[in-house]
């Protein structure tokens, strides 16, 4: 080991320097005030996660998976993870490897933070050692494999169908000089260390850079000029990185440890909501997985122009796109990083002012209670009831325009001889959810409580609902102590698994529709496919479970108008029809009647193709 | 040789245009997909405002029309275009060749059960105006007969006027069919109450106003104006209806033994596909788009297409008639012309 | 004046010559939809609100136009934003997003 320059400096570390002390005090600055913005109590939970063992696994855990290896990416689209985990993980080894040189030779020059980084200017090493070869062989693997992620990355800029995504964001114009500084770094860093190879030493890429070099560049001079552009790129990449999407790196260092502390968005534009929208590296996954961009028009309203939009301020365009989502959750499920793209917009909904408030003091639930506290002995003589159970069913507001899903569960019910009283059958209160996504909580939890009076009111061991909207929000928001909150495709297919339905499978292929609300809103993909399999065969969509495509008719969207939602019901109705079933199965009254209006083949409820696969048992 | 003209569908629209075609000498063809002549009106009871008996009707426009070429069963494979003429394929293997076409393929009746509101299908209570056609015809209906009926509702504007139904247009014959079907079951049911739900009366055909007044006055029928938006079940096998007394203000709600949905006129898609093959235009109601809503609307913006009754849009009886007859008189015009 | 309940006016006719409607044509540009109003009935069916505080998009929009905003308050206060009456509008209006415009709009304590 042999130091070159006994000062360990040289003038053009100058920019490098720049660049990592501004990023960083912005980092810092950013991340003290996104954990000031947080409510108390949630910054009390984070900083209580951060000394639980368990939650400080989970987050090591997803720092090298999401950040490093973007396991999720890979999952997706391996090109696309390897081209992302090949720049970070390559990244992140070589900076570490840097370190450990600089440990292992010169631990005095440890707090000489660019050291590590230009190690191969200031310190020639033998490499005939095993150790400083080793290290050579190390260093050059992980730039070759970063080179290769470049070089995917240059061909997904030219041609993005190669990665199989059929639309990515606009880059802006801080975003593309991040872009060509990151991808200058590095083959830089290779010249660089290619010139230096002979004095410093190298290994199999380095080395014979050097070779092809000296054969026509043999002037030395040509070295200091390539460090000073490597330490350039890395200073214009550092400094754009705060204005760029290439913020997502920071901050969803941060991000991680918050989201598994459990804390949940609550303020549009502070705290995590804040941080998702920092961590979003417009990588436009959500793009091709937004229902609504059947519509070309609509590409811009996704979740990805949002947080760029929030990035910019730009106040009237947020509004527009928070307004417009139909709110099904699919660009959450898809993305790579966290970005809970339907929550934040539900938050912006909830910071817009009202002059009218309602209110439902006026209502009193005790004549609602009265109305709905008889239950209807059903006890079928065939059936055998083993536990004596009271079943109040709050059918909800759509399935009151769906009789066909209300005749068909109450039908069942009678079936399986369950005592059953309907909750709302003279009318009702809402469940609160179509409240609260428009954003306003307060009116929301007003209706929950009325509602929570009257269900506990009934003497009902069991809420059962055929709506995927009312379900959402009885499971997260209702506090029924006692009383077992079930959706209908859940219910039934425990009374099948017990024996109290028996059912005849017809020869039809049903293909199945996950309603948002009850997949990716509440995890339920498994029951109905198993009711559908047990009625008839089951056919999946092209899309499905977690990537289902929203029907179009959600409530969820505030500003989407009747005759626009008509392009993203027919391209939902399309990614169904692909196996050509006799009939689309749904279970949500929604989606069926959203479906019904378009459809030219029937559409159905889960409990209707039930109720019509027992009713044959009975002949 | 006698001129061919070849007719699309045998409603009562091609039966009479045949009729008008071989009065005039020249040897029409019609082309009908089911097995019998007629249309929907053959599938009618009794028409308004004189009670005319459907099948009369029908089987004069069969007697008169019967020299004409008529192929049953039969659909139309494709159309070709050529020099001044069309050479019409057809399903059974038969080509002609024809200077002329009319199409007279009418409209489809909204299916009601795409109004899943109304529980059509779902509740046993529930029937189409085409359904109560059938019972007067056949007596034959297990959601009729048998049955202790007292109140009956009619819902009127069921697939029309509606654009979640994606049927903007007003179909023109229901309020009248809603009120003679009213006067009927009143009178097959002589204790019974009804009631008809629209949403605005439109009677404005010869004596139709004279009709409404005489279902009022005479058979004592309740019109309500509101559309009825939700319908339910009780346990006694009956249906309530929720609509809003729009006059009065309040929700209203009834229960009844039969709820009779007046299923609107719809675009035919048997039309739409026939028109698609010489690229005839369509409206945006979906109906035939003529060449001029006023003072063309038989002739198409092609050479040689005609239309008659409702492929171009909701019709009564007479009008459709009256369309045939125009339409044929515009054909028999181009061809002297020609010899000329 | 407000003797009894009752309300003591000089005359239950609406006078059009009087009526503000300025409030109801900004809530126009921002909804062209409310103007597009059949009056069906529908919606007031369906309201599950209705049966509490009497509400009616049909009427809420009448009252509007004629002045009588007071009234259409009062029926929009149970309003559960449940979407039904957006279900069954056969003219396709998108009565949540309107109604959410009324009360960001209309304020009670404005008297103008």
């Amino acid at each position: 080991m042999r130091e070159i320059y006994l000062s360990g400096y040289s003038n053009f570390i100058i920019p490098f320097m720049i660049g990592m002390i501004f990023v960083l005090s912005w980092c810092a600055i950013g991340a003290v005030r996104i954990i000031l913005q947080l409510p108390a109590d949630d910054r009390k939970k984070f900083f209580l996660s951060l000394i639980n063992p368990r939650i400080m696994l989970k987050n090591i855990r997803d720092w090298f998976c999401d950040c490093l290896f973007h396991v999720k990416l890979w999952k997706r689209n391996k090109l696309l993870g390897y081209m992302h985990s090949s720049i970070a993980f390559g990244w992140f080894m070589i900076i570490v490897i840097g370190h450990i040189e600089v440990f292992l030779y010169t631990p005095e020059r440890m707090h000489q933070v660019w050291y590590p980084i230009f190690f191969r200017y200031f310190v020639a090493v033998t490499e005939n050692t095993m150790k400083g070869s080793f290290f050579f062989f190390l260093m050059d693997f992980f730039l070759l494999v970063i080179l290769s992620g470049i070089v995917l990355a240059i061909v997904k800029r030219i041609r993005s169908r190669f990665f199989g995504m059929r639309r990515t964001t606009r880059a802006s114009i801080t975003d593309l000089i991040g872009l060509y500084s990151l991808w200058s770094i590095f083959p830089l860093r290779l010249l660089a260390e290619g010139f230096t190879a002979d004095i410093s030493g190298g290994s199999f890429l380095t080395k014979s850079l050097n070779t092809v070099l000296h054969s026509f560049l043999s002037d030395q001079m040509n070295m200091l000029p390539t460090w000073w552009a490597y330490s350039i790129a890395l200073c214009i990449f550092m400094c754009i990185l705060p204005f760029s999407r290439y913020m997502h790196i920071p901050a969803e260092i941060l991000l991680i440890p918050l989201r598994n502390a459990g804390i949940k968005v609550r303020h549009a534009r502070k705290g995590i909501a804040k941080l998702q929208v920092y961590s979003c590296p417009g990588c436009g996954v959500c793009i091709d997985a937004c229902p609504m961009s059947a519509v070309k028009a609509n590409i811009k309203d996704t979740t990805v122009y949002l947080n760029r939009q929030i990035k910019r301020y730009n106040e009237r365009r947020i509004e527009e796109i928070s307004d417009k989502c139909l709110l099904c959750g699919k660009c959450t499920a898809v993305c790579p990083v966290g970005v809970e793209g339907d929550k934040m917009r539900i938050a912006q909904r909830s910071l817009r002012k009202y002059n009218l408030a309602p209110s439902y003091a006026n209502i009193d639930e005790n004549i609602l209670i009265s109305r709905c506290n008889k239950f209807v002995n059903t006890s079928n003589t065939n059936v055998t009831s083993s536990k004596n159970q009271k079943v109040i069913y709050f059918s909800g507001c759509m399935t009151a325009l769906t009789p066909a899903i209300s005749k068909a569960t109450t039908s069942l019910l009678q079936k399986s001889g369950i005592s059953y009283e309907i909750m709302d059958k003279d009318g009702g209160i809402c469940c609160g959810r179509p409240m609260m996504t428009a954003g306003r909580i307060e009116q929301a939890e007003e209706m929950i409580a009325k509602n929570t009076a009257i269900i506990k009111a009934s003497g009902a061991d069991t809420l059962l609902l055929s709506c995927p909207i009312c379900y959402k929000i009885f499971k997260e928001r209702y506090d029924l102590e006692g009383i077992e909150i079930l959706h209908h495709t859940e219910f039934f297919d425990r009374l099948i698994n017990e024996g109290r339905l028996s059912v005849n499978k017809e020869d039809k292929k049903y293909a199945y529709h996950d309603p948002c609300e009850l997949g990716r809103g509440c995890g339920i993909y498994d029951q109905p496919r198993n009711i559908v399999n047990m009625a008839g065969k089951l056919v999946e969509g092209e899309k499905n479970r977690k990537e289902s495509i929203c029907c179009g008719g959600s409530l969820g969207s505030l500003t989407l108008s009747f005759e626009k939602r008509k392009a993203l019901t027919e391209n939902a109705l399309n990614n169904l029809r692909i196996a050509s079933p006799d009939t689309i199965v749904t279970a949500c009254p929604l989606c069926r009647s959203t479906f019904n209006r378009y459809s030219d083949i029937p559409v159905k409820d889960i409990a209707e193709i039930l109720d019509e696969a027992t009713m044959k048992r009975k002949r | 040789m006698k001129e061919i003209v070849v007719i699309i569908g045998g409603g009562i629209a091609g039966l009479e245009a045949a009729t008008q075609l071989l009065k005039l000498g020249y040897s029409p063809i019609i082309i009908e997909k089911n097995d019998r002549l007629g249309g929907h009106v053959a599938r009618w009871n009794r028409l308004f405002p004189d009670m005319t008996p459907a099948k009369d009707i029908v089987d004069d426009l069969i007697a008169s029309s019967k020299d004409a070429n008529i192929f049953l069963n039969t659909e139309i494979s494709f159309v070709n275009r050529l020099k001044d003429s069309y050479n019409v394929m057809l399903s059974n293997g038969i080509s002609i060749n024809s200077r002329f076409i009319l199409y007279t393929t009418g409209f489809r009746l909204f299916e009601a059960q795409k109004k899943e509101e109304y529980g059509y299908g779902v509740y046993n209570q529930v029937l189409t105006n085409a359904d109560l056609e059938n019972w007067f015809n056949t007596d034959k209906d297990k959601r009729i007969s048998g049955k202790d009926i007292r109140k009956i509702g009619f819902v009127h504007c069921v697939g029309s006027r509606d654009e979640k139904a994606r049927n903007s247009q007003c179909s023109k014959v229901c309020c009248i069919t809603a009120i003679k079907q009213a006067i009927e079951m009143k009178e097959k049911f002589p204790e019974s109450e009804v009631f008809c739900f629209y949403m605005d009366l439109r009677l404005f055909g010869k004596k139709f106003e004279d009709f409404y007044t005489k279902a009022q006055r005479d058979h004592g029928i309740h019109f309500i104006r509101g559309r009825v938006s939700e319908v339910s079940e009780n346990i006694n096998g009956q249906v309530i209806v929720k609509a809003e007394d729009t006059l009065a203000g309040k929700p209203l709600k009834v229960t009844l033994d039969l709820l009779v949905l007046m299923s609107g006129m719809v675009c035919n898609p048997d039309s739409t596909k026939a028109a698609s093959m010489l690229h005839l235009p369509i409206d945006s109601d979906g109906f035939l788009q003529s060449s001029d809503n006023v003072f063309h609307i038989t002739s198409s913006p092609r050479k040689g297409i005609y239309y008659a009754g409702a492929c171009t849009g909701p019709k009564t009886v007479p009008e459709t008639l009256a369309e045939a007859r125009s339409a044929v008189l515009d054909i028999h015009s181009e061809i002297t012309a020609g010899k000329k | 004046m407000s003797i009894f309940g009752f309300r003591i006016s000089p005359s239950s006719a609406m006078n059009l010559d009087t009526i503000d409607r300025s409030r109801f044509e900004e809530l126009c540009r921002i909804e062209p939809d409310a103007a597009r109003c059949m009056s069906c009935g529908a919606c007031s069916a369906t309201c599950p609100a209705s049966e509490f505080s009497g509400m009616s998009v049909r009427k809420v929009l009448l009252c509007l136009q004629r002045g009588k905003e007071e009234e259409a308050f009062r029926m929009m206060n149970n309003c559960m934003l449940c979407g039904k009456c957006t279900m069954v509008c056969p003219r396709g209006i998108n009565t949540r997003h309107l109604i959410l415009s009324i009360c960001r709009i209309y304020d009670k304590e404005d008297k103008r």
